[in-house]
């Protein structure tokens, strides 16, 4: 029985008739009694929520591309339209590729350890039946963290005098590492710092995808002989993939467009080792004060943002994930 | 390979326990209870990499600043709450405390007033524009809050929003109601329309509706925001970095930031034990709200 329900349920979702079968209404929502019915009642309950996120979003994104085109010579004088003259002044700069080679690194780093942890601890916690409660409690404690505290707990840990890690490692009998100050060596921390952080979502994001894999499928491998590799490998790692999928293209989101961890940790140092595009753009428009520049920064982390979400909302749309 | 009849299933001699009926579990061969102890690695592995920079925190927070270098060992050798003390004698901790306490429950509170009606309009009513509009709320959500930096600065400057606390109650509330009716839209939109009709016919009003139907239904829905909403804005950086200029405007994680630039020797334990303290709040209602954050977290995954 449990064989024959795996074979028929990817049959359902096929979506098998769907140009054929009218427009279906809307689950919730009423069409025949006198509730809904009200001609402005809407519009006034969604008025607020739409004025915020306005306001707070949808303008100061949009007022911020456009004004990336402008500038001005000095902080007295007028604004003027310069087209994609700011672009060019950065594309001109060794900084700004410099800036952008360090976040691909960083980036990718954090998608190498975050994916690789976030399998790892999916798959042990999924297999066990005990304390999964207590683990999952202790799982999820980095998110309770701000960017900021998260920061401050790591440069103690990392610490080149007193830092535990090089404690633990002079016990072992070997000479500490100076983490925060060589430059390799300071990306490595900030990329560990920033997946600590961002763990959490990667371990549930999997682990919600391990406990909706039907079983029957694993049993059906069982019985067939197949080993317990042979069945993550072939089995719940494709079946996982819309999840593995979505953690991925969210962590590459959150390392890119992520600040906190790295401007508390490091502040881009040292000798601008650490220095990713976002610090680049804080320091742009805060400390040099080109902020007409540091929106054209901001545009282009955008623009590689938005072509992760792309693909996020290609896969899964094509996946038939729920957002 | 992965799909095999029951029958043969039962037949074959080498798995003896096959569920006949679903809900059991797979009994493991002796070679896979090998594989379970094994799994403990792993598992102690995750309790290290996620306690591990609390612990370390702790103790840097129960030391001096000459001992955090001197003391050889990993515990500290003589504990003391001297950097704690020192926290709470600082004129700006107790401002930026309050600020965070005020920001923090005035964000939930203006999100959850805003949220619910907005998503009640677009779950239960049909209106012209209701496809767009709700596109229009949510889709904001992929704005991260880096991008808001120097426009939300400039335009604050311009308005004359910069520096005052309420106008960071404004921005995280914007941030937060794409992912709060997102979520009270899918919530409400699982309430059976029955339960309303009937209370209808026996002559509540739409206001008693809600009141009495729906919010009292949608509890686990609003605890959850409350819990995002909260945790936001009380630790939310990019933005109240450059939205509040003077010190007695801060908040917490801007505080323990500005903690960290002041010159000379770093001062760890006083950090130690400012950024444990912004987090104590969380720990004390961390079990009962547990449940929630896991919600949140993958409901929120967008922030």
């Amino acid at each position: 029985m449990s064989a024959t329900s795996a074979v028929t349920k990817p049959l359902k979702t096929n979506g098998l008739g769907r140009t054929a079968k009218p427009r279906k209404p809307t689950p919730g929502v009423s069409d025949s009694s006198a509730i809904g019915r009200n001609k402005w009642l809407p519009y006034l309950f969604s008025a607020p929520s739409i004025i915020f996120v306005s306001v707070i979003l949808a303008y100061p994104v949009v007022w911020g591309i456009v004004q990336s085109l402008f500038r001005r010579e000095k902080l007295a004088s007028p604004l003027e339209f310069v087209g994609f003259e700011n672009y060019l002044v950065l594309f001109s700069k060794p900084t700004f590729w410099d800036s952008l080679s360090k976040t691909g690194i960083f980036v990718f780093g954090c998608l190498i350890l975050g994916t690789a942890l976030g399998l790892i601890f999916a798959f042990a916690l999924n297999r066990t039946l005990g304390a999964l409660r207590f683990l999952r409690a202790v799982t999820i404690a980095p998110y309770i963290v701000s960017s900021v505290a998260a920061a401050v707990m790591f440069r103690i840990f990392f610490n080149g005098d007193f830092g535990t890690l090089n404690r633990v490692i002079q016990f072992f009998g070997f000479d500490g590492l100076p983490w925060l100050s060589n430059t390799t060596l300071a990306m490595i921390v900030v990329i560990v710092a920033q997946v600590w952080t961002d763990l959490p979502l990667t371990i549930l994001l999997v682990l919600a995808g391990l406990q909706a894999i039907d079983k029957s499928y694993l049993e059906a491998a069982l019985v067939d002989g197949a080993s317990s590799f042979q069945r993550a490998r072939l089995i719940t790692l494709p079946l996982l993939s819309p999840q593995i999928a979505m953690s991925i293209i969210w962590q590459s989101y959150s390392t890119l467009t992520g600040i906190g961890v790295v401007l508390a940790l490091t502040g881009g140092g040292p000798l601008r080792a650490t220095q990713i595009l976002p610090i680049e753009m804080y320091n742009t428009a805060f400390v040099s004060l080109q902020q007409n520049e540091a929106l054209a920064i901001g545009t282009i982390i955008l623009i590689l943002n938005s072509l992760l979400t792309l693909i996020y909302l290609r896969l899964s749309s094509g996946y038939g994930v729920e957002d | 390979m992965t799909t095999a009849s029951p029958t043969t299933a039962i037949e074959r001699p080498l798995v003896t326990e096959l569920p006949l009926p679903r809900k059991r579990k797979v009994r493991f061969t002796v070679r896979s209870r090998l594989v379970q102890v094994l799994l403990w690695i792993p598992l102690i592995a995750l309790v290290l990499w996620t306690i591990a920079p609390f612990f370390v925190t702790v103790v840097a927070s129960l030391q001096t600043r000459g001992e955090v270098f001197a003391n050889p060992g990993i515990l500290p050798a003589n504990p003391t709450f001297d950097s704690y003390v020192k926290v709470f004698e600082m004129p700006t901790f107790w401002s930026s405390l309050g600020n965070s306490l005020f920001v923090g429950v005035a964000t939930t509170i203006l999100t959850i007033a805003i949220a619910v009606p907005a998503a009640y309009a677009f779950a239960r009513f049909n209106f012209r524009g209701r496809a767009f509009l709700l596109l229009f709320t949510l889709l904001p959500r992929l704005v991260p809050n880096l991008a808001l930096m120097v426009p939300l600065y400039r335009l604050a400057v311009q308005t004359g929003a910069l520096d005052k606390i309420f106008t960071l109650v404004i921005v995280y509330t914007g941030m937060l109601l794409p992912l709060a009716v997102f979520l009270l839209v899918g919530f409400y939109r699982k309430i059976p329309l029955e339960l309303e009709e009937a209370a209808s016919i026996d002559g509540a009003s739409m206001w008693q509706r809600i009141r009495y139907v729906v919010l009292p239904l949608s509890i686990p829905a609003l605890i959850t925001i409350a819990v995002l909403a909260f945790r936001e804005a009380w630790n939310e950086f990019t933005l109240v970095l450059v939205l509040m200029t003077s010190a007695e405007n801060r908040t917490l994680p801007f505080e323990l930031f500005s903690l960290e630039g002041t010159e000379g020797i770093p001062d760890y334990p006083t950090q130690a034990a400012l950024a444990l303290l912004t987090v104590i709040p969380f720990i004390l209602v961390y079990m009962r709200i547990e449940r929630y954050v896991v919600q949140g977290i993958t409901a929120g995954s967008g922030k």
